[in-house]
């Protein structure tokens, strides 16, 4: 039961994002910055760090995958940098403690390398020409705040679920 | 070197990054539709968020209400004042509307850049990470949609359909980045000004008309519409008004900042666009050497 309950709740998440976008209006706070949701991505770093390396980088591959093909039509971006992010938390992990404000914090960092991963890669294919700077401060900053709330919020909610289906897991 | 080889990780990293070029490669690539693996994906997906994005799109409907009620009794008193001028307009427009389809038939031009066939559209989805500037809508090839038809809201032009699935389709707002993203604009003045719609200034938030000739004269507040010529859009869907001019690299063209009519953001539903005249075969314009951009 809880196996099918897991790609639910990524899956919810990835239509979250999307909806999120949506219905945001251009000024937030009398502000024109661009804010990027990354709530699929945070639920995934969670996973990573609770469940395991293997299963969060399978994880991670087929939902950047999904994510390629449905909004960014460029095939390889996500797909490859979501693991790659994901590899590297975990890595970063095993040297530090896992309680639940250095989970926050490892995957607020995560989040920060991600996007700056897609920044390079669409810089190189010629998406964007925005300068570093001018990234920095009209996403890269707004970016981080909009997720640090929202690992705020959910961050405990996410540890608790995974714990859960881990121990369902030793069960089986 | 055998030690090398042992390195699983390296290899794999090896592997990974030259199967990444290559994904990004193929899909960069001038597509004329995506792969059917690809349509499958995105019509499921498609099908999913639209059963997600209606009610989400009535809650939002609901707040939206809330903040109209505030100012109902200002709006309520400015429409009124109006609706009055309104009635003797329409009676105009039917006389003119008649007279030119007279005239029309004398003439034996019954076709005009002007026609079009509107098809409305709701938004389920858009790309959340705000590089590619894309929104989803819920009608597809079944529904007679095609790839380049242009997209507009009630205020005006918003982009055009990038690709186009069973159920489903992709649009690409004109404030992408998209060097073959041109469209052929008209600036509405004495004479007639035309230039291309070219890029978007991401912190101006104003698009760029380029290509108008130096000595052209564009004023501030002159309005934008598409003149039909590119092949693709019919004539008169609106763009936006001039803000700025100002000349080119080179100072031998002008460039104008024309503020989009259209909000590209919060957009729930739209229309797609069909263009009733025949459009022109590229190779009847270029001699095959070039590449269409």
């Amino acid at each position: 039961m809880r196996k099918f309950l897991l790609p639910l709740l990524f899956l919810a998440l990835f239509i979250a994002e999307s909806l999120f976008v949506q219905f945001m209006p251009e000024k937030v706070f009398g502000q024109s910055k661009i804010l990027v949701p990354h709530f699929l991505y945070t639920g995934l770093l969670f996973f990573t760090i609770y469940i395991g390396k293997n299963k969060g980088i399978l994880y991670s591959a087929i939902f950047g995958l999904l994510f390629d093909i449905v909004y960014v039509e460029v095939l390889g971006i996500y797909l490859f940098l979501f693991p790659f992010v994901a590899y590297i938390v975990t890595k970063v992990m095993h040297v530090l403690q896992s309680n639940i404000i250095v989970a926050s914090i490892v995957s607020l960092g995560g989040i920060a390398l991600l996007e700056i991963g897609v920044y390079e890669m669409n810089f190189l294919i010629h998406v964007t020409d925005l300068d570093f700077m001018s990234f920095i401060n009209l996403r890269f900053y707004p970016t981080l705040i909009l997720n640090a709330i929202f690992i705020l919020l959910t961050g405990f909610l996410f540890k608790r679920c995974f714990e859960k289906y881990s121990e369902a897991l030793k069960d089986d | 070197m055998p030690q090398f080889f042992l390195n699983k990780r390296l290899i794999i990293l090896l592997v990974s990054i030259i199967i990444l070029v290559a994904l990004i490669g193929f899909s960069l690539r001038e597509r004329s539709k995506l792969t059917w693996p690809e349509q499958f994906v995105k019509d499921t997906t498609g099908w999913v968020q639209s059963l997600v994005s209606k009610p989400a799109n009535y809650v939002a409907g609901f707040f939206e209400n809330l903040q109209d009620l505030q100012n109902t009794y200002k709006e309520n008193k400015e429409l009124k004042s109006r609706v009055e001028k309104i009635a003797s307009l329409e009676a105009e427009i039917q006389a003119l509307k008649k007279d030119n389809e007279d005239l029309r038939k004398i003439n034996g031009e019954e076709k005009t850049l002007r026609d079009m066939e509107p098809s409305p559209a709701t938004v389920i989805g858009r790309n959340p990470d705000r590089w590619h500037e894309m929104l989803i809508i819920d009608k597809g090839s079944l529904s007679g949609i095609k790839k380049n038809m242009a997209v507009v809201t009630a205020d005006g032009l918003i982009g055009k359909v990038k690709s186009v699935n069973q159920f489903s389709s992709t649009v690409q707002l004109l404030s992408a980045m998209d060097p073959k993203n041109r469209i052929s604009a008209l600036i509405q003045s004495d004479t007639n000004i035309y230039g291309f719609v070219q890029g978007y200034d991401d912190k101006e938030k104003a698009l760029l008309v380029k290509g108008i000739p130096s000595g052209a004269k564009v004023e501030k507040g002159q309005t934008v519409i598409t003149s039909g010529l590119g092949g693709v859009f019919p004539q008169g869907l609106l763009i936006g008004k001039v803000v700025d001019v100002k000349p080119d690299q080179y100072g031998l063209n002008q460039t104008a900042l024309v503020k989009p009519g259209a909000d590209f953001y919060d957009i729930e539903n739209v229309l797609v666009i069909k263009r009733l005249m025949t459009q022109p075969d590229t190779s009847d314009m270029s001699d095959g050497k070039e590449e269409d951009l």
